[in-house]
């Protein structure tokens, strides 16, 4: 006798749901977020440079078209609203290991668990979906309210990858974090 | 302290290996196999036609990419050692890698090396690429009614008849089925 399927729509939350970007609306909304290099920089180690509509319709595109990279819109449940993204990049399958990034362009929603829940929600895509055995992600150590948002959501601290970025005359270290799907299940029976 | 890493050549075994396919040298080869209907017949449930060399490299690109290679599909060539000759072929097609899954798929167009073990070890090759090197949990194929030799050679290197799809094939008037075979990852590894 099998246990029961889960049936809980794994893309929504109490805050937010995981839904398709949409590369005819949603570059409009996305685009701007560049133009916030404090954004920008959080986001990624690559120099902030401004976007535009067409350059990020392009980008979502050519993810939508393959099969190794699961890119979603995050919506706030209240009023539907595009507030940032989350993607998953499960290309290293013979390890069964996804890699994540994730972003909030609107201001905002900065610090209210909004991202956290998004983050919680593709980690149960990616361990009840696609069945990888780990994820991980590369936090930057100055970006402390980011690093606390993976711990709650249970990332570990696994290295340092040490003065790796240069940022205003200043350099940083890159924190590698993964979480293993153990730890992950260890979670769901403790909630 | 963890065990030591397999450092044996995985796609070499006693009589055959497993080698790439060359889209200009390994074609002609190929081409001769696909005039004996009996071959067809037995690797494939499609209509028995020639494979023209367009056709080929259209097959091969599906396997190999355009630009790099496609990950959930591996095409092999098989080459008997002695002589370095091919002899046949050897697919497997991941359809999603959340079920660590592949489909299977072998042919010997060379008659002279049928019955005679070049299969068995190719199929063997195949298992231990599938679970050592891709780390896959389980191996399906599907194996013709008519054709009791495949049956055995996949019953040799672990395969176990599942089921059957009842009437699947249907073949100078007759029907058959197509039995479904398996081999679990826990299984493998007993066997070693």
């Amino acid at each position: 006798m099998h246990s029961q399927l889960t049936t809980t729509d794994l893309f929504t939350g109490v805050l937010v749901r995981l839904a398709a970007l949409d590369p005819e609306r949603d570059p409009a909304t996305i685009a701007p977020w560049f133009s916030d290099s404090e954004y920008h920089r959080l986001l990624d180690s690559d120099p902030a440079r401004p976007q535009t509509p067409k350059q990020v319709k392009a980008d979502m595109e050519k993810r939508a078209e393959r099969d190794d990279a699961f890119p979603f819109a995050i919506r706030a449940l209240e009023g539907d609203k595009l507030i940032g993204f989350v993607s998953l990049w499960a290309g290293n399958r013979t390890n069964a290991e996804g890699w994540v990034g994730i972003g909030l362009g609107e201001r905002e929603y900065w610090g209210k668990g909004y991202g956290t829940e998004a983050m919680r929600l593709i980690l149960r895509y990616a361990f009840h979906e696609l069945n990888l055995e780990r994820v991980s992600l590369e936090a930057f150590a100055d970006n402390a309210r980011a690093i606390r948002s993976y711990e709650k959501a249970g990332f570990r601290h696994e290295g340092l990858q040490r003065e790796a970025m240069r940022r205003d005359g200043r350099r940083q270290d890159v924190v590698s974090m993964g979480i293993r799907r153990e730890e992950w299940e260890a979670l769901l029976v403790s909630a | 302290m963890q065990s030591q890493l397999a450092t044996a050549n995985l796609l070499t075994g006693a009589l055959v290996r497993l080698g790439a396919i060359d889209g200009e040298k390994d074609l002609k080869p190929m081409r001769a196999w696909s005039r004996d209907a009996e071959f067809l017949r037995l690797f494939d449930s499609d209509p028995a036609r020639g494979w023209t060399e367009a056709r080929l490299k259209k097959d091969l690109e599906a396997a190999q990419g355009k630009d790099e290679p496609n990950p959930n599909a591996f095409a092999f060539l098989i080459r008997a050692l002695d002589g370095d000759r091919a002899i046949g072929l050897a697919d497997l097609n991941i359809n999603h890698w959340a079920h660590r899954e592949a489909w299977v798929a072998i042919g010997l167009g060379e008659r002279e090396y049928w019955g005679k073990g070049y299969g068995t070890e190719a199929m063997r090759l195949l298992l231990r690429y599938a679970f050592a090197e891709l780390n896959l949990a389980r191996v399906s194929l599907g194996a013709f009614a008519y054709n009791a030799r495949a049956q055995r050679s996949y019953e040799k290197v672990g395969f176990v008849a599942e089921g059957a799809m009842r009437q699947r094939l249907r073949r100078d008037g007759q029907w058959w089925d197509m039995v479904i075979m398996g081999i679990l990852r826990e299984e493998w590894q007993g066997r070693r």
